[in-house]
């Protein structure tokens, strides 16, 4: 009991591996928020009339919104959202052309990362090679790649180079999957986004690598509302990352994305996410408050739409990447890992909208619960009215560690066709000392075990990631979960 | 040229309430407590999470015209015909007041009493106790209003050590020539060591749209074991809100069995509190809902404390353009170790325009527990449909046996045998 | 050495020496404290012991914590294996043999190597390779979680082999397949401490030595010839034999 409390109070005591401040010279927005900071970024950003308009209309509909703090199961102070700087860019020469000219600063940030932007050694060293767009607080500084890509026909660059170069993609798709209308959130990022990816595939090409955003906040004050748009046209098909981190800070910080997906006829699109922002100190101070709206849209026949998520980072977490199915025959899937420890709290799952015949959707949440945490899976299953022979399989497992955190689980299910087959299940279990004791005599020391279980338990969903990806994200979940079983 | 001005509903409400107020028996503070709390509050609709999927505020609407003045004669006949169980000790509640004269009480052993509510709070220190005690500072709308409304019910106490082979039936009657509203009000208080089997019916007399707003306080003592049936007949035009809040104490059982099968819009909240370990509490429900009916069912358990184990198993058939829905939540609070709970959810839909929503919800803040909570949604199986038929079996009749063998892991755990072939009976006749 | 859980002793004053290539069987009536000891052994924390010293290999065994103990070369072979969902067997296997190894200064064992190794070990006990792949221990029958953990003791390679009712629950074949694993791994280094209650398991696996656990206390030991008497005439004649003595 003795040397499992010292491993818990070591680990406790563990930092956050990526909280280290950049020093970058940056370009700030005063704080607060009003139609003149919307202008103001709309201008920075040489955007068209059309996209202003858009900022605006969201920007008001916002203002009559409230912040939906009711009915998740989550409890935190309310945001200031006057008390925020809403543009915070890296300055830079007014073109990056090569990879020289990137402040070494940022560099040496995506280094401790783990991140090369240095493209050549991507391409000697590894075998599958990985696109990164990297935005850091809110502008996209570097896509690599983009040659490469280009000559497929592919566009991934990040949203503000989008809105220059191919304005009909992005007024054609932005807002449809999800409308500012949609939540408090998802307007305020359509009046306030920076920048973001921007991703198109066109008909019938299969991306020939893993692209990935690389998210980082770094200036203090400020809110990250990045904007991701990716697009699979007919029979097209691409895997997207994500991967974010924040430094450490004594106050909260505001991170509001919007992601939109749209699949084409028979496109697959396969977004996967490793969510590790700073969740804050063991007393629950500081970390990023994650309010993050995630839909895509199954538009035509055949489409496949899959979410991966492996959530360990942020102090609150409100997230539900969605799918809708109207295209027939088109396939949602949900795999997420939500780990929480110490003070966390967690409101994440999915919603898998049934509207085309044939379609299918399954949703695998593991959720992991430590500390003095809160993790709630919420999810959604809907089937309309006329979505023929629709099916859904739902598992929802919790873990607890720890006799102070909580594990909870609020699936709602609405089934308006009688075809529709759905099936929802869910269990609760915590890792047992028997299993802990059987490891120890083989030789595999306490914290180990706990990872051999955890990985074992989430192994469903961690099958899902890109293989780079999958290995990060076990490290990620030993590290995350570390001495919180006593 | 005539003017009208309306009142807003929570102005009628409380119009209604000052003019009823001097007649209602008890405490008149708790009264007003009540419906100053439910104006405060406001009427229920569609935003509140637990009305989702009903809309309630219609039945806050209507006109409160006081029930008992403008009730049909009801006939001893009458009575004879919604009997359920010819053996049983009877009590015929009408418009939410006991009838002793339409009532059989002589059959009781000696430690049970059965008597009206109203005659109980002034005369019997139990009742006194407890009226009210369960619900505690429940903020549910309907349980506010019936407590500033309710004109009475049915008092049960059963004594320590008495196992009554006698069931109860209490019988409860809306009858009308107009819209009304009326608010029965029970309680029962099972003492230790005591068992009792306590049937609950619920019929509609009349041609005009009756709303039931009933509440049930439930206390079990320490080992007692209790059998609570409720059985929803109400017609095309009743509608009824039930809540039944329980509380049980050390290794007692509690068994509830909530069959819907009739009545135009029915609403269940049932909550089960375990206020002491090693109690068990199984609840069983069992919906069939046809034409455009409505049908709701939110339970709670709730384990605040250790060793407790719960199971649940609710069914649903849904046919043409009914609306069903399950919300199932399990709460395990902190210290609620070796927790063991069970729900099970399963419906078909038999029609294009039936819907379902469910929402079985788990809130788990203890560790060593065993909690698992499984839903399924799907129409008939029409490949055992299909073998039927190859076996000569025609359709209606193979669409019957389906929908027996659906029900059936649900009335085989009903240990009354009256109320399992009433129950059979119905199911056999649903689709006619 | 004694020890006692929640309070209640089990076992008190009892002594052991288990050299080299020795097999010592542990016999007694349900409750004697068998499984206690094996329990003990190893490490677990629900017993508290309360005397003496398990000298293994020059160390107090009781210092160490237990993968201390198991990467010292100790091996138990539990009574009931435990189910790790979602956990490979050779994924658990292929940790535990690194973590020993790092224990030992050696460097983590060659992928291709681990892999003849488990191929050459899953003969031993006739187990078929697609175990090895699956959840450690889930939805496996009584008969292969044993054979499983004869398997891991071979993949281990162990000085000290504790066997708690290793018997318990097998069929006559399975307890055969079992007994010969085991006894391919004798060896003039490995000792192993076989816990039973019947004399059956010790037709299979021979001791050196019985001994016969009752009350905590060891109250009889002899060649493996006691276990056939103790066969013949129960456990009584010991009870009334240790009462006399008392």
């Amino acid at each position: 009991m003795e040397e499992k409390n010292q491993i818990l109070e070591e680990h406790i005591a563990s930092e956050y591996k990526y909280g280290f401040v950049s020093d970058i010279d940056t370009e700030f927005a005063p704080k607060g928020l009003n139609e003149e900071i919307v202008k103001f970024i709309s201008q920075k950003k040489n955007e068209p009339e059309w996209l202003l308009e858009y900022r605006l209309k969201a920007f008001r509909h916002w203002q009559t919104m409230t912040e939906p703090k009711h009915w998740p199961h989550l409890h935190y102070n309310s945001v200031d959202f006057q008390d925020i700087s809403y543009y915070a860019a890296p300055k830079k020469k007014a073109t990056v052309n090569s990879f020289d000219e990137v402040d070494p600063e940022l560099l040496k940030t995506f280094e401790k990362l783990g991140i090369s932007l240095e493209e050549q050694k991507r391409l000697v060293g590894m075998e599958s090679k990985i696109a990164v767009d990297a935005v850091i607080d809110s502008v996209s500084v570097k896509t690599t790649f983009k040659e490469v890509l280009a000559e497929k026909g592919i566009v991934f660059c990040s949203f503000s180079e989008a809105v220059q170069e191919h304005p009909e993609l992005v007024k054609k798709y932005m807002g449809s999957v999800v409308p500012f209308t949609d939540n408090f959130y998802a307007a305020l990022n359509a009046a306030v986004f920076s920048d973001g990816s921007f991703c198109y595939i066109p008909k019938g090409v299969r991306c020939p690598m893993e692209l990935s955003t690389y998210f980082r906040i770094n200036s203090a004050g400020t809110g990250q509302f990045e904007r991701t748009l990716i697009i699979a046209d007919e029979g097209a098909y691409v895997s997207y990352l994500e991967g974010c981190t924040a430094p450490q800070r004594d106050e909260n910080q505001l991170h509001a994305a919007v992601v939109e997906i749209v699949a084409h006829r028979d496109a697959e699109v396969k977004y996967s996410t490793v969510q590790n922002w700073y969740p804050g100190d063991k007393d629950g101070k500081g970390g990023i408050y994650n309010f993050v709206t995630k839909r895509g849209i199954c538009l035509e026949a055949n489409s496949k739409i899959s979410w991966t998520q492996v959530e360990t980072g942020s102090a609150i977490t409100w997230k539900y990447p969605s799918v809708i199915l109207k295209g027939d025959n088109s396939i949602g899937e949900f795999y997420s890992v939500a780990v929480t420890n110490n003070m966390q709290q967690a409101d994440t799952g999915t919603k898998m909208i049934h509207l085309g015949k044939n379609t299918r959707s399954t949703i695998i949440s593991k959720g992991i619960s430590a500390g003095k945490s809160d993790n709630s899976y919420r999810g959604l299953v809907r089937i309309a009215k006329g979505a023929k022979n629709a099916r859904n399989f739902s598992q929802c497992d919790s873990l607890l560690m720890g006799d102070q955190c909580g594990a909870h689980t609020f699936p709602y299910i609405e089934i308006h066709d009688k075809t529709g087959v759905v099936e929802h299940e869910a269990t609760t279990s915590k890792i047992g000392e028997d299993q802990i004791f059987y490891c120890n005599q083989r030789g595999i020391d306490t914290e180990k075990a706990i990872g051999l279980i955890v990985n074992g338990y989430c192994r469903e969903v961690l099958d899902q990631l890109p293989m780079e990806f999958a290995v990060e994200a076990k490290k990620l979940l030993s590290v995350s979960l570390e001495g919180s079983v006593g | 040229m005539s003017l009208v001005i309306n009142q807003s509903p929570v102005e009628r409400l409380t119009a209604h309430f000052e003019q009823e107020l001097p007649s209602l028996y008890g405490d008149a503070a708790l009264r007003r407590e009540a419906m100053a709390t439910l104006r405060e509050k406001g009427i229920p609709d569609r935003k509140w999470e637990d009305y989702k999927y009903i809309n309630p505020a219609a039945l806050f609407k209507q006109p409160h015209v006081a029930q008992a003045r403008v009730g049909l004669e009801i006939k001893p006949e009458a009575v004879t015909l919604m009997v359920l169980q010819p053996g049983s000790a009877l009590a015929v509640v009408v418009n939410g007041e006991l009838r002793e004269d339409l009532s059989k009480l002589d059959r009781l052993p000696a430690g049970v009493r059965v008597k009206s509510i109203a005659d109980a709070v002034v005369s019997d220190a139990v009742a006194r106790e407890y009226y009210n005690a369960v619900n505690g500072t429940s903020a549910d709308p309907f349980v506010l209003w019936n407590n500033a409304l309710n004109k009475g019910g049915v008092f049960i106490h059963v004594d320590k050590n008495v196992q009554s082979e006698v069931g109860i039936h209490v019988l409860h009657i809306s009858t009308n020539e107009v819209a009304a509203v009326s608010h029965p009000r029970n309680l029962f208080v099972i003492e230790r060591d005591a068992q009792i089997e306590i049937v609950e019916s619920f019929e509609t007399l009349g041609p005009v749209k009756t709303f039931t707003n009933a509440l049930t306080e439930v206390v079990v003592h320490q080992n007692a074991i209790v059998d609570h049936y409720r059985m929803q007949l109400e017609g095309q035009v009743g509608h009824q809100m039930n809540t039944v809040n329980a509380v049980t104490q050390k290794g007692s059982n509690y068994r509830t069995y909530t069959f819907t099968l009739d009545g135009a819009w029915v609403r269940n909240n049932l909550n089960i509190r375990f206020s002491e370990s090693h109690a068990e509490a199984h609840l069983f429900g069992l919906t069939m809902l046809n034409g455009q009916r409505v049908a709701d069912h939110h339970t709670i358990v709730d384990h605040a404390i250790p060793n407790c184990m719960s199971n649940e198993l609710y069914k649903g058939v849904l046919d043409d353009k009914s609306l069903g829905v399950f919300n199932g939540k399990i709460f395990v609070r902190r210290d609620a170790q070796k927790t063991n709970a069970y729900q099970t959810n399963r419906n078909i839909l038999l029609s294009d325009d039936a819907q379902i929503n469910t929402k079985p919800q788990l809130e788990i803040y203890a560790d060593d527990v065993k909690c698992s909570h499984g839903t399924s949604t799907g129409r008939m199986d029409e490949d055992a449909l299909f073998y039927l038929r190859a076996r000569g079996i025609g359709e209606a009749a193979a669409r019957k046996l389906l929908v027996r063998a659906f029900a059936e892991e649900v009335v085989t755990n009903v240990p009354n045998d009256a109320i399992r072939a009433y129950v059979e009976n119905r199911l056999d006749h649903f689709f006619n | 050495m004694q020890a006692s859980v929640e309070g209640k002793e089990i076992l008190r004053g009892l002594n052991l020496e288990v050299k080299p290539g020795e097999v010592h069987a542990i016999m007694g009536p349900n409750g004697s404290g068998k499984s206690t000891l094996a329990s003990v052994l190893a490490g677990r924390e629900d017993y508290e012991v309360t005397g003496g010293e398990v000298l293994f290999n020059g160390k107090d065994l009781l210092d160490l914590s237990p993968e201390d103990r198991a990467r010292e070369g100790l091996f138990l072979a539990f009574q009931y294996p435990i189910e790790i969902p979602g956990v490979s067997n050779i994924n658990f296997l292929k940790t535990a043999i690194n973590e020993i190894r790092e224990y030992r200064d050696m460097d983590p064992i060659e992928p291709k190597e681990f892999l003849a190794l488990v191929k050459e070990k899953q003969k031993l006990v006739e187990l078929d390779g697609k175990l090895a792949n699956r959840s450690v221990n889930e939805g496996f029958s009584g008969g292969e979680k044993k054979r499983n953990e004869i398997f891991q003791m071979a993949m281990l390679e162990p000085k000290l082999c504790i066997l708690d009712e290793t018997d318990s629950g097998l069929d006559i074949d399975a307890l055969r397949i079992v007994a010969n694993g085991v006894n391919q791994l004798r060896s003039p280094e490995r000792s192993f401490i076989v816990v039973t209650h019947y004399q059956r398991l010790l037709d299979y696996i021979v001791p050196d030595f019985v001994h016969v656990l009752y009350q905590g206390k060891i109250v009889k030991s002899g060649p493996k010839e006691l276990a056939l008497e103790l066969e013949e005439k129960g456990y009584d004649w010991i009870k009334a034999e240790t009462s006399v003595a008392i």
